[in-house]
């Protein structure tokens, strides 16, 4: 039996490779586990064991890096964004949300359950300064200048920022109704009010709101397409997704993602990958024509991250 | 295609929960009320599984037989409660909001709670494996939560309304008294803080653990011989629990799914078979009264019994 197996694998090495098409690693909060999924085949390649409740992603400075928070787990985890692999498991509190600023020196993690924003020093996980904040602290977004983080805080409906160079709390300051998601474009943020039908522009300087554009109930979360030209709002109760202009923020289409859609991520090939938290999928939808395929996932799937770069499933399958 | 029991819990939460949540303003209990629509999908096919198998046991080996059987009504109402409604709604929010609260304040000083896994690496990735260590041991934790029940006076006397059930049917598992469920539930959040609790990747495991402890209360002749009595309580070995001559202190077979707890512990009794049930002296209203006089019945019991805390083991017994 282990001869068969040493032959199988020595076929497998020197069997030509499949094109590589990429993969997709969708977390799934639900089930504990990251789903690596063939971005060309749409099939699960493996299945990665979390703690116990994976949410979000940020990739390290170094793009060396895939890490995962796993919030109730109460710890990092450390991937391969390439194969997947779990090189390193880091204990930190409550990691919720997690961002590295774009300067690269600090990791940034919000404590949802534990209403705490916690500031880690990129280079080693080691807490550099942590800001208890009520509540609910969700999602971020720092300015391009890393000198300040925002972040949403859904149980009080507010809007925080942080000054990440004196590490001191600037402001604190309400922005509408359960805020979720938080973007830094053209100077401005526009945070989604997951309790209205709309997303607020505010000036980054003090949190004042400046103007609301409607999207659909329960806007959940935006994202900049790689190309700059349109935001994409994901709407949880609607259930859809909506295309604004980036530049007007007038809206220009809206497609009809059922199952509670949330994160999403961009495929070199223009296709929209969408997480749906409560169809255990992620919807793959195709822009120019409207068409959506969905991909089976574990439960309650959240983050996701694409890495068209990944090698191809043969190897993936080695590990 | 995904689990049928998750999507229905998703659909669930999409076209009922979360446009009322939206409505109410509330949308901050979005991930909560998933959590619940999980819970309340499960626990109506744990009451469907149960039913469907344990119906026919009862009709074909029953032990005993009853022409009125209205006092097994009350019990329905407490498993629908209990396993499909109201009680996992609140238990969900108040179980949020504390662990909040809780966690929040561990964090502050510098503590993060340890789990199974990380004390115990190699479970790391056997997620199967890890989860049945996590049974094993909360089922332990509630054996000593279920034997104290019945050693403390005060606590007895919520306890008795699960014990005076005169007609006992898989129905009366989750009969029991509100305080109590909270006790149990204290109990389970401590012991959460101590080695984690596993995560809810296995709903249909939980789901064949409900299953046996509700089968264990069926109303059925059925033993699982020699040695399947000792590896999975069965109806015989639970029902010489519920028996009459086994009520308050002089209880055994504590175990809820393994009894390996009572052998451990000398507490197990293999020799008693298919007793009657109840609290001798339990006053009326605690068998045959409805939910809400049940309920009252148990918090009456605790107010004499905590103002009689010596009582003898004698009238303990017949405390309810």
């Amino acid at each position: 039996m282990r001869l068969l197996s040493f032959l199988c694998l020595g076929i497998a090495a020197i069997a030509p490779m499949p094109a590589a098409a990429g993969v997709a690693f969708v977390i799934n909060s639900g089930a504990a586990s990251i789903s690596l999924i063939d971005m060309g085949t749409r099939k699960e390649l493996a299945r990665i064991p979390a703690l116990r409740e994976p949410h979000h992603w940020a990739l390290s400075p170094d793009g060396a890096s895939l890490v995962v928070g796993d919030s109730a787990g109460n710890a990092l985890l450390l991937l391969d964004p390439a194969t997947g692999a779990l090189r390193r498991r880091v204990t930190v509190a409550d990691p919720y949300q997690l961002g590295y600023s774009p300067d690269g020196k600090f990791l940034v993690v919000n404590g949802l359950a534990r209403n705490q924003v916690d500031v880690y020093d990129a280079r080693d996980f080691t807490l550099v300064k942590r800001f208890p904040i009520r509540s609910m602290p969700s999602h971020l977004a720092f300015a391009p200048d890393s000198s300040r983080v925002f972040v949403t805080l859904q149980g009080t409906d507010r809007l925080a920022a942080f000054d990440l160079k004196a590490m001191r709390a600037l402001w604190d300051v309400p922005v509408g109704s359960t805020p979720a998601g938080v973007l830094w474009h053209d100077g401005r943020l526009l945070v989604a009010d997951m309790g209205t039908d709309h997303l607020v522009e505010v000036d980054p300087a003090d949190g004042r709101v400046l103007r609301k554009v409607v999207t659909g109930k329960g806007a959940h979360n935006l994202f900049l397409s790689p190309d700059g030209r349109v935001i994409w709002v994901n709407n949880r109760v609607a259930g859809t997704t909506e295309e604004l202009d980036a530049k007007t923020l007038a809206p220009i289409r809206t497609f009809r993602i059922a199952g509670g859609p949330d994160d999403l991520a961009f495929a070199p090939d223009g296709k929209v990958w969408i997480t749906r938290r409560f169809a255990e999928s992620v919807a793959v939808l195709d822009p120019s024509t409207g068409a959506v395929t969905t991909v089976p996932a574990g439960r309650s799937p959240h983050g996701i991250f694409l890495n068209p770069s990944a090698p191809s499933a043969a190897r993936l399958a080695r590990g | 295609m995904g689990d049928p029991f998750d999507l229905a819990a998703g659909w669930l939460q999409e076209h009922a929960l979360l446009p009322l949540l939206y409505a109410l303003g509330l949308m901050r209990w979005e991930e909560v009320s998933y959590g619940w629509a999980l819970f309340a999908v499960y626990g109506a096919v744990q009451v469907a599984l149960t039913y469907a198998v344990c119906v026919p046991l009862e009709r074909w080996r029953p032990v005993e037989r009853w022409p009125d059987r209205r006092a097994v009504g009350v019990d329905v109402l407490y498993t629908l409660i209990s396993r499909v409604g109201v009680l996992p709604l609140v238990t969900f929010v108040l179980f949020y909001q504390a662990q909040v609260a809780l966690s929040g304040w561990m964090a502050d000083h510098g503590w993060v709670p340890p789990m199974l896994e990380t004390v115990f690496p190699a479970l790391l990735g056997r997620p199967v494996l890890t989860f049945l260590c996590y049974a094993a041991i909360l089922d332990c934790a509630d054996y000593w939560r279920h034997r104290l029940s019945h050693r403390f006076c005060w606590w007895w006397a919520l306890h008795a309304l699960h014990h005076a059930q005169r007609q006992m049917t898989f129905w009366s598992d989750d009969r029991n008294h509100l305080l109590d469920d909270l006790i149990g539930f204290l109990l389970f959040g401590a012991v959460a803080l101590a080695i984690g609790v596993p995560p809810l990747q296995f709903p249909l495991l939980v789901l064949l653990l409900r299953f046996v402890e509700s089968l264990s209360h069926a109303n059925a002749r059925i033993s699982f011989g020699w040695l399947g009595e000792r590896l999975l309580v069965s109806p015989r070995f639970h029902r010489a629990h519920h028996g009459v001559l086994a009520a308050g202190q002089r209880s055994c077979n504590y175990g809820a799914v393994l009894p390996w707890w009572d052998m451990l512990f000398g507490t197990a009794d293999f020799a008693r078979a298919y007793a009657p049930t109840g609290v001798p002296g339990a006053e009326a209203a605690l068998h045959s009264g409805t939910y809400l006089r049940q309920q009252w019945a148990g918090l009456r019991g605790l107010w004499r019994a905590l103002g009689r805390p010596a009582l003898t083991n004698a009238r303990r017994r017949g405390a309810g």
